[in-house]
């Protein structure tokens, strides 16, 4: 009696403290002494909100280490120290990465200051600009300093943001995009911006001479990035930040130049959402593959089989904290592949059936070990990969088609041939007694 | 056409003594090889001509009924050969009937390599 009702109490109690990641809900927060908590209490309570356990600890601090034992002690990292020179032994850019490939996602701010952070960064393919110098932009025409900037949010990678934001403010660095297909840009600079080596124009000398020597054109305009998400192969995300202030309680309040409340506190949430794999977040569940009108995997197939071919998706519903049946994929495709696909075809969800992804094809004509391979990697999704391998033989010596009605004058001559044997053997040694005199005669006129 | 009307009857009268003259000179049993001979050439040919007009789609039926024929005609062709009382000199150790066995043989050996490969 009492269980029936403390049970769905105590999942319900479960479900609530899950975190609305789906990789762990710990996280610590690497913040540099001089910015204070308090300053960024609405980004972290957001966080703490959404069921996130919130560790803190200065850059300097021992404890408590991001990596023990070689082993990941926090699901998430936030590093809110743009400015800070040193830092404690188990900090430092090996370390960092080698949380990425522990699934573990890191968000990193930046500042003009030229930290073992910022050097980093080139590691994720972004070029900063030298040390010291903002972004600035004095559009629109507003009081603050030319270096605190509302910038629109333009959808760059679809989905990562919500859609419709007000602008956001921002103050700090932008940076350039290397040719990388792992970045997934976030948030690009407005167009009439560019980096200055002060916060106004009279020197613009650092940035012109570093256009001189690297050849990179000068800082400006909307290809910089102010906000940019990195997601390697192993699904970890880390997401980079130009300037640490856009989640600071100041910016998520600060009136735009036009009035209106900034975009900065759901600009954040998202950018966190998408950085703690929180949103667009898939898997492949499962794989199948069987013979048509079959059900039960073949061990091998042979050539010029019809095989079907499904694969079962979902994707993480951060309400929910569920993996739920996900159909939204058009473009994915499958391929067949011995060394090169000798097949690559669509594979499109199936109607009725959420989640399923199915497609029928021949195999090819050819014999040897094959693999199944869903490769789909798409900007700010999570990363797909599936491999099956089968053989695929040629048929057996009695799995060929026989009898064809084709193939009758083939037989009737080599049955026709055989027969033919049989009467002239049979008339040959019958004629015996004729062709001895024959033979006679013949020898004797020889 | 002068020519022509006066080679005409010749060519004929020549091709009548050819066969006037293999009749009347060999035995019934060359007579019955060369018989057998003229019906695996037709029937190879015929073979050969039903896969290039219409269909080589079981092409290993068509290699072994048109193999079988090549080979039949081969084995044939070598018994006459040994057999022939005008070749005697040439093939003094054997005789006939060891020419026939051999012929018999080979042809049984071919047969069945013929029909593993036919279906």
């Amino acid at each position: 009696m009492w269980a029936r009702w403390i049970v769905p109490a105590l999942l319900g109690l479960v479900s609530f403290v899950t975190a609305k990641s789906s990789s762990g809900n710990s996280v610590l927060v690497i913040l540099e002494p001089k910015l204070d908590k308090d300053n960024f209490s609405k980004f972290f309570s957001g966080l703490e909100e959404k069921g996130y356990e919130l560790t803190f600890r200065a850059p300097k601090d021992t404890k408590p280490a991001i990596l023990e034992y070689d082993y990941a002690q926090f699901s998430h990292v936030i590093m809110f120290a743009p400015e800070t020179k040193s830092f404690s032994s188990d900090i430092t850019p090996q370390s960092l990465v080698s949380l990425l490939s522990k699934n573990t996602n890191l968000l990193i701010a930046l500042s003009p200051k030229q930290t073992p952070v910022y050097t980093l960064a080139s590691e994720f393919s972004l070029t900063l600009p030298p040390p010291g110098t903002p972004l600035i932009s004095h559009f629109p025409q507003r009081d603050d300093p030319a270096t605190v900037i509302p910038v629109p949010v333009r959808p760059v990678t679809p989905n990562v943001v919500s859609s419709k934001l007000a602008p956001v403010w921002f103050s700090g660095i932008p940076f350039a995009y290397q040719n990388n297909p792992l970045l997934v840009p976030i948030l690009n600079a407005p167009a009439e911006s560019f980096a200055s080596d002060g916060e106004t124009d009279s020197g613009a000398d650092a940035v012109v001479d570093a256009a001189d020597k690297g050849g990179e054109g000068l800082w400006a305009g909307s290809q910089m990035g102010l906000v940019a998400g990195f997601q390697p192969v192993g699904g970890a995300r880390a997401t980079w930040v130009g300037g640490v202030e856009m989640f600071s309680d100041e910016f998520f309040q600060k009136e735009l130049p036009g009035g209106g409340k900034p975009g900065n506190e759901q600009f954040a949430a998202d950018v966190a959402a998408w950085t703690f794999q929180e949103s667009l977040v898939l898997r492949i569940d499962s794989v199948e593959h069987h013979r048509v009108n079959e059900t039960v995997p073949g061990q091998v197939y042979t050539t010029n089989d019809q095989l079907v071919f499904s694969a079962y998706l979902s994707k993480y519903n951060p309400v929910s904290s569920a993996w739920e049946p996900f159909s939204g994929i058009q473009d994915m495709q499958l391929e067949f592949t011995m060394l090169d696909p000798h097949i690559r075809t669509a594979l499109p969800p199936v109607r009725g059936t959420p989640g399923k992804y199915s497609v029928t094809f021949r195999a090819p004509d050819r014999h040897g070990v094959f693999k199944f391979i869903i490769d789909y990697k798409r900007k700010g999704l999570t990363h797909l990969h599936s491999s099956t391998v089968v053989p695929l033989v040629p048929p057996r010596h009695d799995g060929y088609p026989r009898f064809l009605s084709a193939a009758w004058p083939y037989y009737v001559g080599a049955i026709s041939t055989s027969v033919g044997f049989l009467l002239f053997s049979a008339l040959w040694l019958a004629g015996d007694d004729r062709a001895g005199s024959a033979k006679g005669k013949t020898t004797k006129t020889e | 056409m002068a020519p022509s009307k006066t080679s005409q009857p010749t060519q004929s009268n020549a091709v009548l003594s050819l066969w006037k003259a293999y009749n009347e000179n060999t035995s019934t049993r060359l007579k019955s090889v060369d018989a057998f001979l003229v019906f695996l050439m037709l029937s190879g040919i015929a073979q050969f001509l039903y896969c290039i007009l219409v269909t080589n789609y079981p092409f290993n039926a068509f290699l072994a009924g048109f193999a079988s024929c090549v080979g039949q005609f081969v084995l044939t062709a070598s018994l006459r050969a040994q057999v022939n009382p005008q070749n005697r000199s040439e093939f003094k150790e054997v005789s006939p009937e060891r020419a026939f066995a051999d012929f018999a043989l080979g042809s049984i050996v071919l047969h069945f390599f013929v029909y593993n490969f036919l279906g």
